[in-house]
């Protein structure tokens, strides 16, 4: 299961995050950077698809 | 005692090839000729000998070696553990959980990812590819034939491998000739992957040991489908492939330098003990936000690519504390990464440490696999 949040990062720009929960209950963050493959395997997780968790701000 | 003082030895007929009490050293096979990392599995910083389930995502487990599954319903556990053949201390072992006859498409495999720099010097895609050998001990409740794949990504070569008895560690050597063709990296990108099929299905069959275009990899024909045999388990462990057409004996490194090779790719910062001090020095950014700066200890492949965190990790700013509920990346090079912290009751202008708050479970760990 994926969950987005948004945080404004140090240059002041908003970043987006996806966080992943893992299979052994801890979590994986990654940015929403399209060279980024668990990234690309999160696009293809909402193509089929499925929706994430409520957004954290 | 007697010295011996000479600028060459050579055998008899002039050549270069003067044994050593019975091993005949050459450029390649002296230190630094293992190109596989964490071959003996001794290093596991993710899951520290904790059984993990493989997903249909690629997933990192022993340092440097990951799983995957595509499509095929059949599940397994991964696992460090301690028995391993005579000089060796830990070996990867699969257990099959969820059972599932051989389907007709389905590729389960172990694999490690060789950066490009690590192989660079075979001359892989070119007229003068060295050839490679593979060696490794392997244990498996399953006999038969066990098919292994050499590729690029888009240029494979699937071989096999034959067990003879069941639950007993047998010893292994594949010779694989160079690639001449395919596009191989050389820098800080993957090189080569050396996988080991788990199981494939009956339309993933292919002429062995030749080398083909292809962005798969597949089987040999007869090989063993592991899930078909609920609770079979398989277990590796002394991996190592080198230049050249002979195995030489596996190439011991100080645990020390193994860590520091497998840092390059994954480093993880646990407390050691309750309430245990993770990032020193945070700076509240605003209201929910810290950030805080880790100085990485090797200069890593490439900047993170994500991060892991999990257990009670908290926030302490002397007076106060209260719970990370996530952590990402903010900006990250090789060598340093700034983190954003989230939280609740933190707020901007102090100063925080990140911490365990009980019972040594808090842990973050920065990523930049391939």
């Amino acid at each position: 299961m994926y969950r987005e949040l948004r945080i404004i990062g140090f240059d002041g720009s908003e970043q987006l995050h996806i966080i992943r929960t893992n299979l052994n209950g801890n979590y994986t963050s990654f940015p929403a950077d399209p060279d980024n493959t668990d990234y690309q395997e999160y696009l293809k997780w909402l193509d089929e698809g499925n929706t994430p968790e409520a957004a954290d701000e | 005692m007697s010295t011996l003082a000479t600028n060459a030895i050579t055998d008899a007929s002039g050549g270069n090839t003067t044994t050593i009490n019975g091993y005949t050293p050459t450029m390649s096979n002296m230190a630094g000729r293992n190109r596989i990392i964490n071959g003996d599995m001794r290093i596991d910083q993710r899951n520290a000998g904790a059984s993990y389930s493989q997903s249909t995502s690629t997933i990192y487990g022993l340092d440097r070696w990951s799983g995957d599954i595509d499509t095929g319903t059949g599940r397994w556990d991964v696992q460090q553990v301690s028995d391993a053949p005579v000089g060796f201390s830990n070996s990867l072992k699969v257990t099959i959980t969820t059972q599932e006859s051989q389907p007709t498409s389905a590729r389960h495999q172990i694999f490690q990812s060789i950066e490009g720099y690590n192989i660079s010097d075979l001359g892989f895609g070119t007229a003068n590819a060295s050839p490679i050998t593979v060696s490794f001990w392997v244990k498996t409740s399953v006999t038969g034939i066990h098919s292994l794949n050499v590729s690029s990504g888009n240029y494979v070569y699937t071989t096999s491998y034959t067990v003879n008895s069941a639950d007993t560690w047998e010893y292994k050597t594949i010779t694989i000739p160079g690639a001449t063709a395919g596009s191989w990296g050389n820098t800080n990108g993957v090189g080569l992957f050396l996988e080991f099929t788990i199981g494939g299905g009956t339309a993933e069959v292919v002429t062995a040991n030749t080398w083909r275009a292809d962005t798969t990899t597949k089987i040999v024909s007869g090989s063993v489908y592991l899930p078909a045999t609920s609770g079979a388990t398989w277990q590796i462990t002394g991996v190592q492939l080198e230049a050249g057409s002979v195995a030489t004996p596996f190439e011991h490194r100080q645990y020390g330098t193994e860590l520091q090779l497998c840092q390059r790719y994954y480093t993880i910062f646990r407390c050691g003990t309750a309430y245990g001090r993770l990032l020193s020095v945070a700076v509240g950014n605003s209201s929910g936000l810290i950030r805080a700066t880790v100085q990485l200890p090797v200069r890593m492949r490439a900047a993170a690519s994500s991060v892991d965190y999990g257990g009670a990790l908290y926030w302490y700013n002397g007076t106060a504390s209260g719970a990370v509920s996530s952590v990402s990346i903010d900006v990250a090079n090789d060598t340093v990464i700034g983190l954003n912290c989230s939280t609740t009751g933190a707020s901007g202008n102090q100063y925080y440490m990140i911490n365990d708050y009980a019972g040594n479970t808090a842990y973050i760990g920065i990523n930049a696999e391939l």
